[in-house]
């Protein structure tokens, strides 16, 4: 391995711009967060963990909470699924993919608060496309059980396409050699989807998860607009929660304390997916034969002092 | 540019001030965040605002809005609709000139009603009964509809049968939500669905022009809406043209109609730094000339009384002429700084109570103690 | 059979995607008596009076030329931003990677709706309130997360052999980096490119909390400005769905076809 330059210049434009715009805003959530609040009553006074033991026990709380979990689980579940279903189906090349690849981002490539009326009339349930199409009467927004779920099918059909092109990126830069080797040794496609496509998607999977648990966890418009949190909060996830204390009630107190959670819960998954991805890694490479990625083309006429 | 016009007149006849203008988003939900995040921020950016009839108090309250006494002695306050006088006056002054005005009308089939041989309800037990005999016999139209979706309109309907039937939300600044009252007109709402069966399902997600469009397509007898739903029922192409009705909304039995005020008011920011120039733009803009103008071109209902007899606005536009009375009796919200609280948690009570999902005396009472926790927060 | 089921899915999958954009495209042709009546579901009298209404109606044109600008410069920076903290986080010597990339990431962990206030402190204190650069400056820094995990990602994935045959060939590793590098990895560079593009085009919150008039409006906020009092002219918002979404895709599939393949095939055959 040959020495390594230094490279924190190149990091340090991204820090600076980063620390700039967010370090204000995060320090006054936080400082927020600890007080006592209330705009209207012209109350602001230091409240210490006030805040979050009122929390603890607070019922909206749990239950936004419960909400946004089944939200993010169910969500991110179905579009890591279909986005590596739609991946894989379009990556051998043929007519049209290119198209198709075009096609495949619509429902990303529509504004959120467009989507997310367009859908509200889609659901409705006198004069909405879908209950026509299946000849229904269902309420779906309107009914404790089918709104939440009607959510979630709509963040999937929105955002699949994000997964989808991440992973399509993911599986053209896998060398077409590593395929080839294997079918040489007569290896079948299941067998090759396991340990060669897998393991190499790893690190764009673990992106993947992380930024779309982080977006659905806080996720607002798509169902504020769909539901308003509705019916009877069982739609009502923690970003509406917190908006609603903020903007609506003016406590700009506990609704920091309420972005300072979902700030912890969304720290807290991302670390547990870099420990659960990076361990699986690991393991995989000691049980799969060593892939030769030399194989991939090098300027001729170099003789390389690889050190291991 | 309708506005704009309105404006440059104001400024050919006040040289030396210039008026710009900045169009919000029409959702409130919106406009309330951009005026929260500005004038906690104390900014100095406009001058005038347009707010919901329900922020004045917490506006004033929070101290962010000129005190406007003065520009309306006490004659002149007649001159407004009471309703709206209301709203706008917070421990005995006056934060903000009540701009137009809005309040929930009933619509009705007249065709249909006509057909069977009804009259407009004046109860609520009378309009089931109508709508129920009509929709059984007219192929797909639903007898009754009206906004249930958990958001600040519910809010709205839900108090016009409060109201209609004698209870209340606070008074004297205790909550007496929990009366046997409201529990009454709440099962009553919830009965429109699953006993009366005039009301369809969806209204537990439908807002505004939802309910408009079914109307406006001739699917359903009678329709809680607000006034705006009246011009586009008249336009060429529409299916229920010529046969809408308007009337108050009904009551129960020996109680009094009232519908929940909407509607917007001008107000000056206190961080304003052109107070004198923004008072003349306030007075002109709520001026009964402007206040017309704006009726016959952009459709807004002006807040002066007088108005509705002007003969000009009533040939032009001969539906006015119902709304006086309906306006008079348009009632606000709770005029208290706690409202916008008091509504976050009151919303889902009542989504709950109509969803079924609790019974209208526990969604009541659970809403009274959390209205009585809201109602101690100052200490 | 199988190549039957393949095509099957195929239709499958863009009737998904494109389904409810082709409602919005039948939806915005019908006249607004027609907007909520099914049966029937084509538009009995078609008309164009939506398309022409968000234009005359609104400067729709100069919302839109706000959002190009917006989106291209966001994108533009964050890539160049990104991708070079992502080149030395993937190929270079930096103490405490871990810790930048969790401090990188962790921008991303907290709600807008709470950091909307202090952030429009910030716009107003310099100036910046209803100015492109207010948003070109938020969305970069936004996007920069997604952008940073994506490129370093795709970095390292292209193997330490090649860069240090390019040093010993003579590089610098700045020119390693552009002359190697990028084309090497060039799907996950033009995925972050849509990607961060997207994000811009279609950002609301800060949209609507930075800009004020029309100078630097954008389109969510433009199509949030369609309805007034009550009413929701819901085919004139069906048609600005249309104008705003169907250049965008097709924008994709030009640059994918010419930059993507263009730049793949070139590398990797060598």
């Amino acid at each position: 391995m040959t020495e390594r330059d230094r490279g924190n210049r190149y990091v340090i434009p991204a820090l600076v711009l980063l620390s700039f715009v967010t370090i204000y805003p995060v320090f006054y959530v936080f400082y927020l967060s600890l007080q006592r609040r209330l705009l209207i009553f012209d109350i602001s006074r230091f409240a210490g963990f006030g805040n979050y033991l009122f929390l603890l026990s607070d019922e909206r709380f749990w239950n936004a909470l419960k909400n946004t979990a089944y939200f993010t689980s169910l969500s991110v579940s179905l579009e890591l699924l279909l986005g590596l279903l739609i991946a894989l189906l379009l990556n051998r090349p043929f007519r049209f993919r290119g198209g198709i690849r075009a096609v495949v981002l619509i429902p990303w490539a529509i504004p959120t608060v467009v989507s997310a009326k367009m859908w509200e009339w889609i659901y409705n349930t006198d004069f909405g496309v879908l209950n026509y199409l299946i000849g229904s009467k269902i309420n779906w927004l309107g009914s404790p059980f089918w709104a939440m779920n009607a959510a979630v099918f709509m963040d999937v059909w929105k955002t699949t396409p994000f997964v989808a092109i991440l992973l399509m990126a993911g599986l053209q830069v896998i060398p077409q050699d590593l395929y080839q080797a294997a079918r040489v040794d007569g290896a079948g496609s299941w067998f090759v989807f396991r340990r060669i496509t897998l393991p190499l998607l790893r690190p764009v999977i673990l992106v993947v998860l992380i930024f779309r648990t982080l977006d659905a966890f806080r996720v607002f418009d798509a169902v504020y607009v769909l539901t308003g949190g509705g019916p009877a909060n069982t739609t009502e996830t923690l970003s509406i929660y917190a908006y609603k204390v903020l903007f609506q009630t003016l406590q700009f107190g506990y609704g920091s304390t309420l972005s300072v959670v979902v700030f912890l819960c969304t720290g807290a998954i991302s670390v547990f997916y870099i420990k659960l991805l990076s361990r699986g890694m690991r393991q995989r490479d000691r049980n799969v034969p060593p892939i030769d990625r030399g194989d991939i083309p090098v300027p001729p006429a170099r003789e390389i002092q690889v050190k291991q | 540019m309708l506005f704009r016009e309105i404006l440059d007149r104001f400024e050919r006849e006040h040289p030396g001030i210039k008026v710009k203008d900045e169009t919000l988003p029409a959702s409130t939900d919106e406009q309330h965040q951009f005026y929260v995040i500005n004038l906690e921020g104390k900014s100095a950016d406009f001058d005038l605002l347009s707010m919901d009839v329900i922020w004045v108090p917490e506006f004033a309250r929070a101290g962010w809005l000129r005190d406007l006494s003065h520009l309306l002695p006490e004659d002149e306050r007649k001159g407004f609709f009471p309703g709206p006088m209301d709203a706008v006056t917070y421990q005995e002054k006056i934060y903000a000139i009540p701009w137009y005005v809005d309040a929930g009308l009933l619509y009705y089939r007249k065709d249909l009603l006509k057909k069977y041989g009804f009259i407009p309800p004046e109860t609520w037990q009378e309009l089931v009964r109508i709508a129920r005999h009509v929709s059984e016999r007219e192929a797909g139209v639903y007898g009754f509809i009206w906004q249930g979706k958990q958001y600040e309109g519910l809010i709205c309907n839900v108090l016009e049968y409060f109201w209609g039937n004698g209870g209340n939300i606070l008074k004297d600044g205790r909550s007496v939500i929990n009366s046997p009252e409201n529990a009454e007109a709440l099962t009553f709402m919830r009965a429109l669905i699953t006993e009366y069966r005039v009301t369809p399902p969806l209204v537990t997600t439908a807002i505004e022009e939802p309910t408009r469009h079914i109307f406006g397509n001739g699917r359903a007898v009678f329709m809680r809406n607000w006034p705006y739903a009246w011009n586009i029922f008249e336009r060429e192409g529409s299916p229920v043209r010529g046969k809408v009705g308007v009337s108050p909304l009904p009551a129960f039995p020996g109680k009094d109609s009232a519908s929940t005020l909407g509607g917007w008011q001008l107000g000056i920011n206190r961080y304003s730094k052109h107070t004198e120039a923004a008072e003349k733009l306030i007075k002109f803009l709520t001026s009964p000339e402007v206040q017309k103008k704006l009726a016959l071109t952009i459709g807004y209902k002006p807040s002066r009384r007088s108005l509705y007899q002007d003969a000009e606005l009533i040939r032009e536009q001969p539906f006015i002429a119902n709304l006086h009375d309906v306006f008079m009796r348009a009632k606000p919200r709770p005029v208290s700084p706690y409202y916008m609280m008091i509504s976050q948690v009151i919303q889902p009570e009542f989504s709950a109570a109509i969803s079924g999902i609790k019974t209208p005396e526990e969604a009541l009472d659970s809403a009274h103690r959390q209205i009585g926790f809201i109602l101690e927060v100052e200490k | 059979m199988k190549r039957a089921f393949f095509y099957l899915l195929l239709i499958s999958l863009v009737l998904w995607c494109s389904g409810p954009l082709l409602w919005q495209l039948i939806t915005s042709l019908k006249p607004d008596a027609e907007l909520t009546r099914i049966p029937p579901l084509l538009p009995e009298n078609p008309t164009s009076i939506h398309y022409s209404a968000i234009f005359a109606e609104h400067p729709f044109l100069r919302i839109i030329l706000n959002s190009a600008v917006v989106a291209s410069a966001t994108t533009a920076l964050s890539l160049l931003i990104g991708s070079f903290a992502a080149f030395g986080l993937a190929k270079l010597r930096i103490r405490y990677k871990a810790m930048i990339l969790g401090f990188v990431l962790s921008v991303s962990m907290f709600p807008p709706i709470a950091t909307v206030s202090p952030l429009y402190m910030i716009i107003r204190t310099l100036g910046l309130r209803d100015t492109w650069w207010a948003l070109i400056m938020t969305y970069t820094t936004f996007s920069l997360p997604l952008s940073i995990w994506i490129l370093t990602n795709f970095f390292r994935e292209i193997s330490d052999e090649i860069y240090s045959a390019a040093k010993v060939d003579g590089c610098t590793p700045f020119q390693a980096f552009y002359k190697i590098i990028l084309p090497l990895s060039a799907p996950g560079f033009f995925t972050t490119a849509i990607l961060v593009f997207i994000f811009s085009w279609n950002e609301f919150l800060f949209a609507l909390t930075f800009t004020s008039t029309p100078a630097s409006r954008t389109i969510p906020v433009g199509i949030a400005l369609f309805p007034g009092l009550h009413e929701v002219p819901w085919g004139d918002i069906a048609a600005a769905s249309i104008v705003v979404t169907i250049p965008l895709v097709l924008l994709v599939f030009v640059f994918q076809r010419r930059i993507i393949e263009g730049l793949t095939a070139g590398a990797v055959k060598g």
